[in-house]
């Protein structure tokens, strides 16, 4: 990885609490993300993944500067835009997208498809009217709608439809990372297959990075090359999709992998859940965040926090004990369950059949 | 399961989206009322073609006449014309309650999206509008006739006052709600201005009960300006003005009731036919009543 696309170093973002009706006292403050780097090459998927609450989707808020960050710089493309201001901003989003979660939610309904997709090249006074127009029917195309769904306007579209006009719209302005926000979790399990499908579709023919907000790991499992685990605002363990899934270093990683649904009995009882809930970001326990579930916990892991370390090349992991800890014990096929793989195998026929 | 190609099954023929209108003349009531408010603007835009008589000219051997062929809402204590004078009468409660309502609305939807938009102003801002909502709109108009004498004006600044607080509460309101939405987010990805993104995005999608408010307080409006007419400190005799009308019949109420009844039943027609619109258009406007 020579001059990665995107550098995120030591980003956080920490939200006050007050209290008080006119004096708004500070009484704490919430660590939605807290210290958390990575890069991203060109053409590459990384996913951040994570249970609720961890602060995947503000990490991906925070890279694209909708929200700015307390602490930390992101470059992009070399350049660092934790600083740029007003135009210098403005322009540089020409090459950074997102595609939201809530198909429902990310479209004015009151644009019609051609005006929303239009849009991003209108602000950035890309080309003239009609060379917009072909390019609208350029890219309805190629997320697999058709020209005459141009006239139409969001309420008759269906989710995976929906979700198809936000990633034209994303890709209108031609960027080079596209950060996905969950873009299939609100959608039908075979509809997800569609826009997964699409999304590798688009990185292949355009190059794109993307960075892949999930927390389903099957979906994670097919589309990404290298994934980052988050837990209470940190990152956990990185490490390219093979290694992650087949020699998980971290114990919160290890549950999360277990934690996927398996129709097996003969599993039952083999596989013992995480006991009790994220502790407050507001909160967060002294030295490791996780020793508070971590069947795994000892003295040192109370006082001192782990560092993110490098074990083997491109494996990083923030455990004390990430060397010794006994091996995974996930032994089902491929680190992956039963279910995953068939659902998996259903992404793949339904690409063979496309293509 | 079509993988990455289109799905057929919507095909060319595009159902119209319908239109508002449409969905407000489905609605009985919402019909009914339309019909109504478009009667009353037109009767009050023609008054001056429709009147049969002079509002103002005074016959005195036709004094308190209940209705008849020749006077069809009788006349007043001066002989005068009831039913010309309510059409003139119409003119200036509309007037009013339209004057008032534009200057406040105005006010009040930009001190909401302000207070929506720029989170820093928000407390301030509204703690204002409190302020102004604890006092009552006849508290308003007796302090406005007292600085400036009564008169429509007074009523009309009175009124306006009223209404800024309630229309910035409903704008902040819908305007909060539409910046939760991921489409202004994405606009935002986009790299769009502030003024973009507030005329196309943001004002363009709390319309709707912004339009639905001023119908309803339109009703409000006229039934406050009437009432301030009747206690003395709105329209000035000779002015004919509805309210005003049923204060003149007051002295003559078990003499001569019409005088004060129908010009009452003329404000009760119309408020309630802007508020059974306001309603009806509420339902047409909620975007998931529309299919």
């Amino acid at each position: 990885m020579s001059a990665p696309l995107l550098e995120v170093t030591g980003l956080a973002k920490h939200y006050p609490v007050r209290k008080g009706l006119i004096l708004a006292k500070q009484v704490g403050t919430v660590r939605a993300v807290d210290g958390v780097s990575f890069a991203l090459a060109r053409g590459e998927t990384l996913a951040l993944v994570g249970e609720s609450g961890c602060g995947k989707s503000t990490t991906a808020r925070l890279v694209l500067r909708l929200i700015e960050p307390s602490a930390g710089t992101i470059r992009f493309d070399g350049q660092d835009v934790t600083g740029l201001s007003g135009a210098a901003m403005r322009a540089m989003r020409r090459r950074m997208q997102i595609v939201f979660q809530d198909p429902y939610a990310s479209l004015n309904p009151r644009l019609n498809v051609a005006e929303t997709i239009a849009e991003p090249m209108l602000v950035h006074g890309i080309g003239d009217a009609a060379s917009r127009r072909r390019r609208v029917e350029e890219l309805l195309s190629l997320v697999g709608l058709r020209a005459f769904h141009a006239e139409r306007f969001p309420h008759e579209f269906s989710g995976g439809q929906r979700q198809r006009i936000g990633i034209a719209r994303a890709l209108a302005v031609e960027p080079d990372l596209v950060v996905c926000d969950e873009p299939v979790s609100a959608l039908d399990v075979s509809i997800q297959a569609q826009v997964v499908n699409l999304l590798k579709d688009l990185q292949r023919r355009l190059g794109l990075a993307y960075l892949f907000i999930a927390h389903d790991l099957a979906v994670v499992k097919h589309v990404a090359d290298r994934i980052a685990v988050m837990y209470l605002g940190q990152i956990v363990e990185t490490a390219s999709k093979r290694d992650l899934f087949a020699a998980p270093r971290h114990p919160y990683t290890r549950a999360l992998l277990a934690a996927i649904p398996h129709p097996d009995p003969q599993r039952r009882g083999r596989v013992k859940p995480l006991g009790g809930d994220v502790p407050s970001p507001m909160n967060p326990p002294p030295g490791c965040r996780f020793h508070t579930r971590c069947p795994f916990a000892q003295e040192r892991c109370r006082q001192e926090a782990p560092e993110l370390r490098t074990l083997a090349d491109g494996h990083q992991a923030a455990c004390h004990f990430a060397e010794t800890l006994p091996p995974a014990g996930l032994d089902f096929s491929g680190g992956l369950s039963e279910a995953a793989a068939k659902r998996l195998a259903l992404y793949a026929g339904a690409r063979r059949r496309a293509a | 399961m079509s993988g990455t190609t289109l799905d057929d099954a919507s095909a060319p023929a595009a159902p119209a989206r319908p239109s508002a209108l449409r969905m407000l003349l489905r609605d009985i009531g919402g019909a009914f009322s339309l019909i109504l408010v478009i009667l009353i603007v037109l009767l009050a835009v023609l008054a001056p073609w429709l009147a049969p008589h002079d509002p103002f000219a005074t016959d005195l051997m036709a004094v308190m006449e209940p209705p008849s062929a020749r006077y069809w809402f009788g006349t007043d204590g001066q002989g005068r014309d009831i039913f010309s004078r309510m059409l003139f009468g119409l003119r200036v409660t509309l007037g009013m309650g339209l004057a008032s309502l534009v200057a406040g609305g105005l006010i009040g939807a930009v001190v909401g999206f302000c207070a929506a938009y720029y989170r820093r102003l928000d407390g301030l801002l509204m703690r204002l509008m409190d302020m102004l909502l604890s006092f009552p709109a006849i508290l308003f108009g007796l302090a406005l006739a007292a600085i400036f004498g009564p008169g429509l004006t007074s009523v009309i600044i009175a009124l306006s006052i009223a209404t800024v607080p309630l229309m910035a509460r409903i704008v902040r309101s819908a305007a909060l709600v539409v910046m939760g939405l991921d489409y202004i987010e994405a606009a935002r990805a986009i790299g769009m201005n502030d003024r973009r993104l507030i005329f196309r995005h943001l004002a363009p999608n709390c319309l709707s009960s912004v339009f639905v408010f001023s119908t309803l307080r339109l009703g409000q409006v006229i039934l406050l300006g009437s009432a301030l007419s009747f206690l003395g400190l709105g329209a000035q005799p000779p002015t004919a003005e509805l309210g005003a009308m049923a204060a003149q019949g007051r002295n003559f109420l078990f003499i001569a009731p019409h005088i004060s009844v129908i010009p009452s039943l003329g404000i009760f027609v119309i408020v309630l036919a802007f508020n059974l619109l306001g309603d009806a258009l509420r339902d047409a406007l909620d975007p998931r009543l529309r299919l």
